[in-house]
């Protein structure tokens, strides 16, 4: 069963990156959702975080301020930075039928939330209900989804399409898998600041000053001991890449999410570094309707812009650290990687030319595109003018220092491309967010009915099947070049070491808190 | 005294007004609000359903006028609101970070005034070689980009030698030693330039009033040096250097983003860019009451202290 992750970078109005992560089992009995746990206690576990949430409250965050809810909101399904999926708040759980409509959960008995409320079935019912109804960014992935308690402990959750990845959604990755007891949901407004969970720890506002810091302490009626690994998480909110780094250094933070801009001063520092690709950073050829950019409309021209890149010189030049040339829109190891694809552009400006010819532009044409000064982004926008011009297409660059003035004109749509990192993710949560007529990253609506068959494949695909229906999605895309991908890169995790348990692997690449702890 | 202290009691009021106004109207007149930061952290595309729906929920659908007029009746029952996201007390939430950018202005100021004052002093009387040398080093300071030193100060006294801490703020009420170096970096890289300033000023000021007639007559009458500059020339030059040091206060106010950033310290600064960034109104009319309060009650104690260098001067 595949386990995705949807995180937002960037601003608080992010730029979307979903992970994957996939497992072959329903749920197991076991009783730990932590593996290998130590039995070590630290005293405070001091993190790193480099966004600000705006709210604490799970239905209305954004992926990338997870790991404020993680720590508090016991899961009902945990995902373990091996990418497999273990039990949490649920301990089996398997689909009915064969067409990935209808999930059953059975929860864990004698669960209490922090505020010592017991978990039953109907609590994850109205989790659900409250979830889709605050409208946050994960509301979309389960309306029209029916939540029925069949059971003091059965959660029965029947969509109205397959959705092959459900048992992902409910992870910690993609934070409303944590559950609200009933005392939060009556206190909404109080969701914001306060945490009202079943995980290891529970939010103590007395040492917490928002936007900078949160403190958390061990919840007591927690259902799994053994498990927890520290006193106190201390999570501060550092946005400075080089403040992170020093405060590494100094000894202020044992863990931190890093950034591309202080790899190299980590390793030298002796951090202990786990990134693995995760993002590619390239152009959205959105206009492939034509609406702006009528020579968009034609394949062999936006195969041609694909072909025009030196994606090898791209890498070297502004990735020297992480960065790995991609013609693909997902990672090595990722949801439906095809190597065979790696490959599927090489640079060739005489092949570029001659699909231009071939498409009736043989002088060349002039695209516009917008982009942020974000993640380099902006710098791969300018490497890519200088090289189409080598096949007469000019690249007209919107450089938007404001994100949100980027995000407005890329989805508004007020150009017929823009710059784009994205993150490798399950096809079934693809689809709507990056080309399904809906998604965010399709702001023309562009409809193509062999790709909508190819998803709907994939969607009701299981096991081997289902791995080579995700390969013919991610093939179409490649081939029909809706897109120009350039460069993969990872989100890299530093650790002290005085630490251990910080993991990432291909299907799970943002690392788990629960399984960081004290060094022997 | 009363009719002043009235004067200056609705001057403050209307200030007070105006800027919030100003504020109000500036922010609704950016592109984008609150609705839109909210719902772009979706996958999938919103639907303007959604969006107006949101735009409802959050009030912003009413005229601005009575936007302005549900903010200001909270005000003046004692609430400026509460945050759009989290939904915390913009008091609150404002207070929990007053403390720290406090310190470090209040610290920078305090540090900027003695340096300066002294080094001023010291070229005025002395001149020559150590007034020209006080000179280049003023210029040097003014010159130094106050992010480029916080990370050579970063590097140097906190990550090689770990004498205070690189990131972070330790509240007073938590530990006073702690507290004190968890200023020292932010105050050492913001007191660079602001006594480079302060020096050239009081050099300037101190000698052309050493130069006076009255100067001259207190050292024939052979007042000791020390007292003809800090008990007779030093008060006579103060006033421009007071007005220094209140738009010093008041410029750091809104000034020291950069430097919480690299420090990692909760201040307004960044608690105002966040807030205008996803327009999160309450949050923005809140820093801007909260700033403008401060610059009042500066420029009163600026204005008092005129009164007390110079009794000549008018009463506020």
């Amino acid at each position: 069963m595949p386990h995705h992750k949807t995180a937002s970078l960037a601003t608080a109005a992010a730029v979307v990156t979903v992970l994957a992560a996939c497992t072959t089992g329903g749920g197991t009995d076991a009783t730990s959702s932590q593996p290998k746990p130590s039995g070590k206690v630290g005293d405070t576990l001091t993190v790193a975080y480099s966004s600000v949430p705006q709210t604490l409250d799970p239905a209305k965050t954004v992926q990338n301020n997870s790991l404020y809810q993680a720590l508090a909101y016991e899961p009902l399904i945990v995902r373990r930075s091996d990418g497999t999926l273990a039990p949490g708040l649920a301990t089996s759980w398997h689909y009915g039928g064969s067409d990935n409509t209808q999930l059953e959960l059975q929860l864990r008995p004698g669960v209490k939330f922090a505020d010592g409320s017991a978990l039953t079935a109907q609590d994850v019912v109205d989790h659900f209900t409250y979830v889709v109804k605050a409208g946050g960014q994960f509301a979309p992935l389960f309306a029209g989804d029916g939540f029925t308690a069949a059971g003091p402990l059965t959660v029965v959750i029947k969509t109205p399409k397959p959705n092959p990845d459900l048992p992902t959604l409910l992870t910690q990755d993609d934070v409303v898998g944590g559950i609200i007891s009933p005392l939060g949901l009556t206190n909404k407004a109080k969701l914001g600041t306060q945490t009202f969970g079943a995980g290891p720890y529970k939010l103590d506002p007395a040492q917490t000053v928002a936007g900078d810091h949160y403190t958390f302490v061990q919840n007591p009626n927690f259902y799994d001991k053994a498990s927890v690994h520290w006193t106190k998480v201390v999570v501060r909110a550092i946005t400075s890449a080089q403040a992170t780094l020093n405060a590494m250094k100094t000894g202020q933070v044992q863990f931190a999410v890093g950034d591309a801009s202080t790899l190299a001063a980590a390793r030298q520092a002796g951090l202990t570094v786990s990134m693995t690709p995760l993002l590619w950073t390239g152009v959205t050829l959105a206009d492939r309707d034509g609406t702006m950019a009528k020579p968009l409309t034609d394949v062999r021209v936006r195969q041609a812009l694909n072909y025009a890149t030196d994606r090898t010189a791209i890498a070297t030049a502004l990735f020297p650290d992480d960065g790995k040339p991609t013609s693909q829109l997902t990672v090595p190891g990722g949801y439906g990687y095809d190597a065979s694809l790696d490959d599927a552009y090489p640079y060739d400006v005489t092949k570029a030319k001659q699909l231009l010819a071939a498409a009736g532009y043989p002088d060349g044409f002039t695209l516009k595109t917008v982009t942020a000064e974000y993640q380099s982004m902006n710098l791969v926008a300018q490497a890519l003018a200088q090289q189409w011009k080598k096949v007469g297409v000019t690249l007209q660059i919107v450089d938007r220092a404001n994100s949100n003035q980027y995000f407005s004109e890329a989805f508004g749509p007020k150009y017929p491309t823009f710059m784009t990192i994205f993150g490798q993710q399950p096809i079934w949560t693809e689809g709507p967010s990056l080309f399904l007529p809906t998604a965010l990253f399709n702001p023309f609506h562009t409809k193509n009915a062999q790709l909508q068959s190819l998803y709907d494949q994939a969607a009701k695909a299981t096991d081997a099947a289902k791995e080579r229906a995700d390969q013919q999605v991610e093939a179409w895309l490649v081939h029909q070049a809706w897109f120009v991908p350039v460069v993969a890169t990872g989100l890299p995790y530093y650790a002290t070491k005085k630490i251990t348990g910080m993991a990432v692997s291909p299907k799970a690449p943002l690392a788990s808190i629960y399984e960081v702890q004290p060094a022997a | 005294m009363i009719r002043a202290t009235a004067r200056w009691f609705a001057s403050s009021v209307v200030l007070l007004f105006a800027v919030t106004v100003l504020t109000f109207l500036l922010s609704a007149l950016a592109p984008g609000d609150a609705a839109k930061a909210m719902l772009s952290g979706q996958t999938t595309a919103y639907s303007p359903e959604q969006y107006h729906q949101l735009r409802h929920n959050l009030g912003l659908d009413q005229p601005l006028p009575v936007q302005y007029w549900h903010w200001l009746y909270r005000l003046l029952h004692g609430s400026l609101g509460t945050d759009l996201f989290s939904g915390q007390p913009i008091t609150q939430a404002i207070n929990s970070r007053l403390g720290a950018s406090l310190s470090i202005i209040v610290g920078t100021v305090l540090v900027s005034a003695v340096v300066g004052l002294g080094i001023g002093i010291f070229s005025a009387v002395r001149g020559g070689l150590a007034g020209k040398l006080v000179n280049g080093l003023s210029l040097l300071g003014l010159a130094a980009p106050n992010f480029w030193l916080a990370l050579v100060l970063v590097a140097w006294l906190a990550v090689q030698h770990q004498v205070f801490p690189a990131t972070g703020y330790v509240p007073f009420g938590d530990d006073p030693v702690q507290w004190l170096r968890s200023l020292a970096l932010p105050v050492i890289t913001l007191s660079v330039g602001g006594s480079a300033f302060i020096a050239r000023q009081t050099r300037d000021a101190m000698a052309e009033v050493l130069g006076r007639d009255f100067i001259v007559a207190l050292r024939a009458h052979g007042l000791p040096l020390r007292s003809i500059v800090f008990k007779h020339a030093l008060r006579n030059a103060a006033i421009p250097i007071v007005t220094l040091l209140g738009l010093m206060f008041v410029s750091l106010l809104g000034g020291t983003v950069l430097i919480e950033g690299i420090f990692a310290i909760p201040g307004l600064g960044q608690q105002a860019v966040t807030a205008s960034s996803t327009h999160n109104l309450p949050m923005i009319e809140g820093v801007a009451f909260y700033f403008t309060v401060v610059v009042i009650v500066v420029n009163l104690l600026v204005d008092l202290s005129y009164r007390w260098l110079n009794p000549t001067v008018r009463p506020i």
